[in-house]
């Protein structure tokens, strides 16, 4: 019953996102081309821009680590599903899970990107992307292979961005860098902790985490 | 006649193990999504508790030392020698795999080098315009040959590898490696120490940021490990394939569909 209660937030929450959505193609319905079906290439202009975007947060010498952390969150928070991402990552286990289980759980992970996030700002020394292309990969995924250019000699990293199309509003949902995919990861992690402990412990070991990383 | 019988036991060695491996083997290659094959896990993860406290004990330690003490043009001479060191077996390795293209930038590397790089201190190479070498080794010829992974394994200093991968190692140490001819063990000793702070400087900031941010840094060194190994078989360009596709199904639009059949 509560699930239920629930469910028809969720949907609500969809509807006024399809609301908008639908508004913003009757915008942009004029411009686009006859037969723009194919999204294949908004996926790259998409992840284009974020990089260019990050480019200039990053590069902004003006601006100390705070300030930049503080847009690249905000980038981060409108650019990425994090809420769809902790749900494939729970995979399976977010059936079983109860509603209270599965708020605190997404919760957790947001709160825990971010931290990652923050953690990984200091590694930024000068590299550059570059797009190297795209391909549609399902009725609403396409991946944008990138690679981030380091200092001479050293090989570039490969990393891919698969990208959903929900209406025309763009999200990344998932990163590959050198193959390694970062929902494939956190699913092999939180599974392992899943099957041995619980969603319970799984929450716990994550509340711990957060509270390490403070 | 002592080096012949050396020789002979480490090819009788690395036969064993290519035997053993080979008949544990005949699964294809799974797929990164796929449910991991660990079924040594307590045993791996004791080796792998064992590897973090050497790590943090004693190679951590001195990699600080190295990287504060040792200037970086001095550093970046060791890593340029040590893989120049190696160009023969990712040479042997490319061959085996067929990929020609790739081979020759590894043997034209190895050859400007090893001359004007002065034995391979300096990457001279790169001054030359010839791009960066792919690496390459046994274990991934097999992979590209079609070989499963087999079990994971953790292997005591080595760290995360496969049944495959070890014997990759053993190989790659063993047979392909032509320094086997000429050095005595406290050579091969010494270079694997400068090799483990060699690798610990220049990837140590990716295995603290894992550890720091995993929760349970067992599960994140395998599952990365397992899946940048796949990677480097697969090549450029190839999908993750059907296993990886399957995992972006929404459970939210599922539950949906469910719903009407057990209403709670």
């Amino acid at each position: 019953m509560i699930r239920s209660t629930r469910n028809e937030a969720q949907r609500g929450f969809w509807r006024r996102r399809s609301l908008l959505a639908a508004a913003a193609l009757g915008v942009a319905l004029p411009w686009l081309p006859a037969g723009a079906a194919a999204s294949v290439p908004d996926a790259e202009s998409f992840i284009r821009q974020i990089g260019d975007e990050v480019m200039v947060i990053l590069t902004d010498q003006s601006k100390n680590d705070a300030q930049k952390l503080t847009e690249l969150k905000t980038m981060l928070d409108s650019y990425t599903d994090i809420d769809l991402i902790s749900r494939l990552v729970l995979g399976r286990y977010w059936k079983t899970a109860s509603d209270e289980e599965r708020d605190d759980y997404v919760k957790l992970f947001h709160e825990l990107l971010m931290k990652t996030l923050a953690a990984r700002l200091g590694d930024y020394n000068g590299q550059t992307f570059e797009i190297v292309g795209s391909q549609q990969v399902s009725k609403v995924d396409s991946t944008v292979a990138t690679k981030i250019i380091r200092v001479a000699g050293k090989p570039p990293l490969k990393v891919d961005w698969r990208v959903r199309d929900k209406d025309g509003n763009f999200a990344i949902i998932d990163v590959v860098a050198e193959g390694v995919s970062l929902v494939v990861s956190q699913r092999n992690e939180v599974g392992s902790i899943v099957e041995r402990d619980g969603m319970p412990g799984l929450i716990a070991a994550m509340r711990e985490r957060r509270d390490a990383l403070l | 006649m002592a080096r012949t019988a050396s020789t002979a036991a480490h090819w009788r060695a690395a036969l064993a193990c290519m035997a053993v491996a080979l008949l544990l083997l005949s699964a294809p290659p799974r797929a990164a999504a796929q449910a991991v094959d660990d079924p040594l896990e307590p045993l791996n993860r004791a080796i792998f508790q064992f590897n973090v406290i050497v790590d943090g004990t004693i190679l951590k330690p001195v990699t600080q030392l190295y990287g504060f003490a040792v200037p970086d043009p001095a550093k970046r001479g060791v890593t340029n020698f040590l893989q120049n060191l190696r160009a023969p077996i990712v040479f042997a390795n490319q061959i085996l795999q067929g990929e020609r293209e790739q081979a020759g930038i590894t043997l034209g590397r190895f050859m400007v080098n090893t001359t004007f790089g002065l034995l391979g201190l300096i990457d001279f190479a790169n001054y030359f315009g010839i791009p960066p070498r792919e690496e390459a080794d046994f274990g991934q010829t097999l992979g590209v040959y079609g070989i499963g992974a087999g079990p994971y394994l953790v292997l005591p200093l080595l760290g995360p590898s496969t049944v495959r991968d070890a014997t990759g190692i053993a190989v790659d140490a063993f047979i392909l490696d032509p320094t086997i001819y000429f050095t005595d063990t406290p050579m091969r000793l010494a270079r694997f120490g400068i090799t483990a702070v060699d690798t610990r400087y220049r990837y140590g900031p990716l295995i603290d940021d894992l550890q720091a941010n995993s929760l349970d840094f067992y599960v994140a060194a395998r599952s990365a490990f397992l899946q940048n190994r796949e990677a480097q078989i697969r090549g450029n360009g190839a999908g993750l394939g059907e296993e990886y596709e399957s995992i972006f199904d929404d459970p939210l639009d599922e539950e949906s569909f469910d719903d009407p059949l057990h209403e709670e």
